[in-house]
């Protein structure tokens, strides 16, 4: 037998995900050094991770499009959209909330859905589809109750978003199974490989059989699902909702899989890591709070972060070109 | 037995018959050899193979006697046709394994059976008595590693007919032994391989039976590759009756200051000891295989690449060019670019403005450009240059190819430049406004201007050029002095790439 001398890879991963799992915790160890210990208190630690719930799931939702190299603007007003859609069905539809729950989460992925035959049969660039999408919901979100806030409805489904096992909140439970679906539909799924392997190389993946076009439709009806989650999270958790929701996740949206490690011209991506990334931004978020920081900082922090990480990763293929080059 | 004929292929692009009754004929268990020169129809015929392309005219029959219908890769590849091409296909960030069984992906409820598909990749890897480990991610491989990853997923769809584009042309040659091991071993398992390469040592090492592309016909077809002799392959890849248009140029001063001159360059992109000199109304032509760094060569010339060694004068001067836009305005070089498409015309734009830009600062007054003066300008370069155009502001990509190079042209020679770089000027141009764009650059020449020419239609070069540089491999393997007539030059030239080759190799 011939053997050829394999080369350890450069870059692996899981590098990554550990450097986030060690900021997280040493980030965290500040945090609870400078602030007598105030962050490792029970209610804290609950709240830390009650509202962590929303950032993965609009993280994750993010990353299933970056998989296939797209980008989808829509993933903050979509959340919104599908949480008063879902408030509106139990107060003024009075749907049971279950029902409700389902169909918010439907919704989601039914514009997941148009985004995706948008982007093919037209074959406008993703950005701009979601872009024109993204306004057209910012709308509806607004059409469902104008600026009114929807309240007192489902106690049941409040008291479960809000409840805790073992001290655990229950959302954060929830957006955990979540995050593991889709890390085995990436990992072991047929289909989540024919996204990567569509979004790693869509010449290959075509003359391997695997159709570009419906990995492009599958990843944004996946993105649109993951949207809804967050949006039905939102209303079990907060037990009021209005059409202001969703306003503040389309950075974080972009920050978690970014900081995580997503490949932005898709092919590789990373549950573990876009989850880490969401604490640590999470984690500022906290910060800023024990600290009494102007919030503008903190968007300031979070977009520098993004671009530091976009910009190690150029630097990364930059030197692996280099080095491969003859 | 005979496993696969693709008979009197026909297929035609705009202006230009790429495959004219080209007949591929393969017996399995033996190692077939695919020649040509650039632009012979060697990557049409293989196109049309593997179901990228559909034939205008002819037929594929397979080896069970039916006909073969590709209607897209897919049909080939279930067809029993695998192929390895020039440009890695493999997903970077999936394992060896999952690379291998990508076309077809065994699953149990939906999700990948992992067993089963370790089990087809090491199959297929011991097929090529291969050791890889299948859990490596492919983008941590070394291209020798990639290409035989690409040739076992070729495997692994059952392939009778394996097509091997160019595998060994960013191999090391310890590398390409280890191929021709592997190649060997599956034309022993009743395969049949369809090799296409440059290299002649090669060919000559493996394979069996040979067919020679001339424009787009096969001038041998199916012939056993040890009734001939080197000199023989290369008369018929060259072959004699090409036709040679005589054009009165005045004779160059031998004695003149080179306008360009490159002395021991070498660049990032790995050109080295790269001398020559380009004297004004003398049109220097740079003849090689594609891939062989011509116009690498030019691109570190203008500064859009690094010159790591050697010196660049320009009439005599040392000079340090940073950017085309220093070489434009600075020293007056110009590039016509090959790809007039994609970098030489700007297609949405109307004539006036793609041929104003290079010279916007020098019509500007206190920053704003008047329309007549360039409606002006164009007036000028159309007379000039014989443009056929319905009015200045007409859109470029509304031009026909012709028109459309000549407008990439006249930009440069609006800019007054004196040295001007033309890259594959008439690459699907047809045959009558070739010959006038050839008339065009002899002209222009004559008027003083010190051309570098690169072309890979070699009767095109030497129509035009006054001497001929021969590359391989981003070095100058020799020079050859033009006497404009075909055969001994073209044949001269020829024996210099494959001579050259056959040291590397």
């Amino acid at each position: 037998m011939t053997t050829l001398n394999l080369t350890k890879p450069r870059f692996s991963l899981r590098g990554t995900e550990f450097t986030l799992a060690g900021i997280a915790i040493v980030f965290y160890a500040i945090l609870a050094a400078t602030t007598h210990g105030s962050v490792l208190s029970g209610g804290t630690i609950t709240a830390i991770l009650q509202f962590l719930a929303v950032p993965m799931m609009v993280g994750l939702s993010q990353m299933a499009v970056l998989a296939v190299g797209q980008m989808n603007l829509s993933v903050g007003v979509l959340t919104g959209f599908c949480a008063m859609v879902c408030a509106w069905l139990m107060v003024q539809v009075g749907l049971p909330a279950w029902l409700a729950v389902i169909c918010g989460m439907l919704v989601g992925a039914g514009v997941g859905l148009i985004n995706g035959l948008l982007v093919v049969l037209t074959r406008i660039n993703g950005f701009i589809v979601t872009l024109a999408t993204m306004t057209i919901i910012d709308g509806l979100r607004y059409g469902v109750h104008g600026t009114a806030t929807y309240q007192g409805y489902a106690p049941g489904l409040v008291a479960l978003g809000r409840g805790s096992i073992l001290g655990i909140p229950g959302v954060f439970l929830l957006a955990v199974l979540v995050a593991v679906a889709v890390a085995v539909f990436f990992r072991r799924a047929a289909l989540g490989r024919q996204l990567l392997a569509s979004g790693g190389n869509p010449f290959a993946a075509r003359l391997s059989g695997v159709s570009n076009d419906r990995a492009l439709v599958i990843a944004h009806l996946i993105s649109g699902l993951l949207a809804g989650v967050a949006g039905v999270i939102t209303v079990a958790l907060s037990g009021s909702v209005n059409a202001t929701i969703g306003d503040d996740l389309l950075l974080p949206s972009f920050a978690a899989p970014i900081i995580g490690g997503v490949a932005l011209v898709g092919g590789v991506v990373s549950v573990v890591g876009t989850c880490l990334a969401a604490l640590i931004i999470r984690l500022v978020d906290v910060a800023q709070a024990q600290y009494s920081i102007n919030p503008q900082w903190v968007d300031l922090i979070i977009g520098a972060v993004v671009l530091g990480a976009v910009l190690i990763t150029q630097l990364r293929v930059v030197r692996r070109r280099r080095s491969t080059s003859p | 037995m005979t496993s696969f004929i693709a008979e009197k292929l026909v297929k035609t692009f705009p202006g230009v018959r790429a495959l004219d009754e080209a007949t591929l004929r393969l017996e399995s268990g033996t190692v077939h050899a695919l020649l040509g020169e650039n632009g012979a129809g060697k990557s049409t015929l293989i196109k049309i193979v593997t179901g990228v392309y559909q034939p205008d005219a002819g037929r594929i029959v397979l080896a069970d006697g039916t006909e073969g219908h590709f209607s897209g890769p897919q049909d080939a590849q279930r067809a029993g046709i695998g192929v390895v091409h020039q440009e890695r296909n493999l997903i970077p960030a999936f394992s060896v394994a999952e690379n291998i069984a990508l076309q077809a992906v065994p699953k149990r409820f939906g999700f990948v059976d992992k067993t089963a598909m370790r089990d087809i990749a090491r199959r297929c890897l011991s097929q090529l008595d291969v050791q890889l480990d299948i859990e490596a991610q492919v983008s941590t491989l070394s291209v020798a590693q990639m290409q035989l990853v690409e040739i076992a997923k070729a495997l692994a769809v059952d392939s009778s007919v394996l097509l091997l584009d160019e595998p060994t042309a960013s191999l090391t040659s310890d590398e390409a032994d280890h191929l021709f091991a592997v190649i060997r071993r599956l034309r022993a398992a009743g395969k049949a391989i369809v090799l296409v390469s440059h290299k002649l040592e090669e060919v000559f090492a493996i394979a069996d039976t040979v067919t020679v592309l001339r424009d787009g016909r096969s001038v041998a077809q199916a012939h056993k590759l040890s009734d001939y002799t080197r000199e023989q392959i290369v008369d018929l890849m060259v072959g004699r009756a090409q036709q040679v248009v005589e054009l009165d140029k005045p004779a160059v001063d031998p004695t003149a200051k080179p306008a360009l001159e490159l002395t021991d360059v070498a660049t990032e992109l790995g050109h080295a000891d790269i001398s020559l000199a380009v004297r004004p109304g003398e049109i220097v032509g740079m003849y090689g295989l594609v891939g062989a760094g011509r116009s690498e060569l030019a691109r570190a010339v203008l500064g859009l690449d690094r010159i790591t060694y050697g010196t660049v004068a320009v009439h005599g001067k040392p000079v340090r060019i940073g950017s085309v836009r220093e070489a434009l305005h600075r020293y007056r070089i110009g590039y016509v670019t090959e790809n007039r498409k994609e970098e030489g015309v700007f297609t949405e734009q109307p004539i006036t403005r793609n041929m104003a830009v290079t010279v916007w600062r020098r019509l500007a007054r206190l920053g704003m450009i008047r329309q007549r003066d360039e409606t002006d300008l164009v007036r000028t370069y159309v007379d000039r240059l014989g443009m056929r155009i319905s009015g200045p502001t007409q859109l470029a990509g509304q031009l026909s190819g012709g028109n459309q190079q000549k407008l990439s042209l006249a930009k440069w020679l609006a800019a007054d430049c004196d040295i001007l770089v033309i890259d594959e000027p008439t690459v699907g141009i047809d045959v009558r406004t070739k010959a006038a764009f050839h008339e065009l650059i002899v002209g222009l020449a004559g008027s003083g201007l010190a051309i570098l020419l690169i072309t890979s239609d070699l009767p095109e070069m030497i129509t035009l050029a006054d001497r001929i540089l021969v590359m391989s491999e981003y070095r100058i393997v020799g020079e050859v002095p033009n006497n404009h007539r075909y055969d001994p030059t073209s044949q001269a030239v020829i024996r210099l790439i494959h001579a050259a080759e056959a040291v590397t190799t």
